[in-house]
């Protein structure tokens, strides 16, 4: 599937840009439950690696709290008052404290998949298969409207979604159309895409860099000058790959806390 | 930790990405159906005109929601 550039032949002799085809790696085990086909990859196996690593890591943190922490102590405990304090606590409100587990455990499973993007061997963000993306934000999605259902009740919670409290009648026409589509569609469709599209783009970018350098040496002719500025390019831009997956496991869940303190608000 | 800000950006920032989303919900929902309209009369100019509409009703939706 050659969409970014014309799709390479076997036979062709020059730079091969890289596809879709870099998601979809070789699976590792292969197996078939119920007539449903099930694929191991390199890219689940990662996934399940950096889940088990952060669980150690938290454990580890918590297992014989000191008074004067450890390091891995006080890494735990100001990644979860990060969470805690900077997002639970300043989005939603006190009462938003309770949700604090949730959205630190989204924070940092996100932020842990995506800097595999970066981690030498890894090199491929578990985001940027579509499937994670999309059933955290089904997570987030049932959460808030279950949220809001359980606080104000299923009838009023959804009358003021249709019906935002504060808006003259006949504004209704034009806002109540937006208001569920945003609402119940949109929110749930940007969070899965603006996270995926991130990591996405930003494998590709990467290995755009670091295959064209790996070209430009090999090809045999004066192009070879220019791979330096293309392995530049590649360095520059996994600093800059740090910072958007940071900014995007912020992003997600911070938008998570501002959904669910829309749905406990007293008019929404 | 002291009280008041925290570090890491702002709960603004969240409220940023939901306004975000409301304006491409009025455009499409409103685009949407003015391009519907199009089709169905054979017309043009019904999806420019739905996309205003959308982009201003989201921007009133987001005042009256937001700018309290």
């Amino acid at each position: 599937m050659g969409i970014l550039a014309a799709p390479c032949q076997p036979g062709d002799t020059g730079f091969c840009a890289p596809g879709v085809d870099e998601f979809y790696p070789k699976p590792i085990i292969e197996f078939s439950v119920a007539g449903i086909d099930f694929q191991f990859t390199r890219i689940m196996l990662l996934c399940w690696l950096i889940t088990a690593v952060i669980l150690a890591v938290m454990v580890a943190a918590v297992r014989r709290p000191q008074l004067v922490p450890s390091k891995v102590q006080w890494m735990g405990e100001s990644a979860y008052s990060f969470v805690r304090d900077g997002i639970a606590r300043e989005v939603i409100g006190v009462e938003g404290l309770r949700f604090a587990p949730y959205l630190a455990t989204l924070f940092l499973f996100i932020l842990g998949n995506n800097l595999l993007g970066i981690v030498p061997f890894a090199q491929i963000a578990p985001t940027s298969k579509i499937a994670i993306p999309a059933f955290l934000a089904i997570i987030s999605w049932v959460m808030f409207n279950y949220v809001g259902i359980r606080q104000h009740g299923f009838v009023k919670y959804f009358k003021d979604i249709l019906f935002m409290p504060g808006v003259p009648k006949p504004m209704y026409i034009l806002v109540t159309p937006i208001e569920v589509f945003s609402t119940l569609i949109v929110r749930p469709f940007t969070l899965a895409v603006r996270l995926f599209a991130n990591m996405f783009a930003g494998h590709l970018l990467l290995l755009v860099f670091t295959l064209g350098a790996a070209y430009l040496l090999t090809v045999g002719n004066v192009s070879a000058v220019f791979a330096p500025v293309s392995f530049g390019m590649a360095i520059i831009m996994t600093f800059f790959e740090l910072l958007v997956e940071a900014l995007q496991a912020y992003v997600f869940t911070i938008l998570t806390a501002t959904y669910l303190a829309g749905a406990l608000a007293e008019e929404h | 930790m002291t009280e008041g800000r925290q570090p890491g950006g702002s709960p603004g920032a969240g409220a940023g990405w939901a306004v975000l989303g409301t304006l491409i919900a009025g455009m499409a929902v409103w685009g949407g159906i003015g391009w519907l309209l199009d089709r169905w009369l054979s017309t043009r100019a019904f999806l420019p005109i739905g996309v205003i509409v959308g982009v201003a009703s989201a921007i009133y939706l987001i005042v009256a929601k937001y700018g309290k």
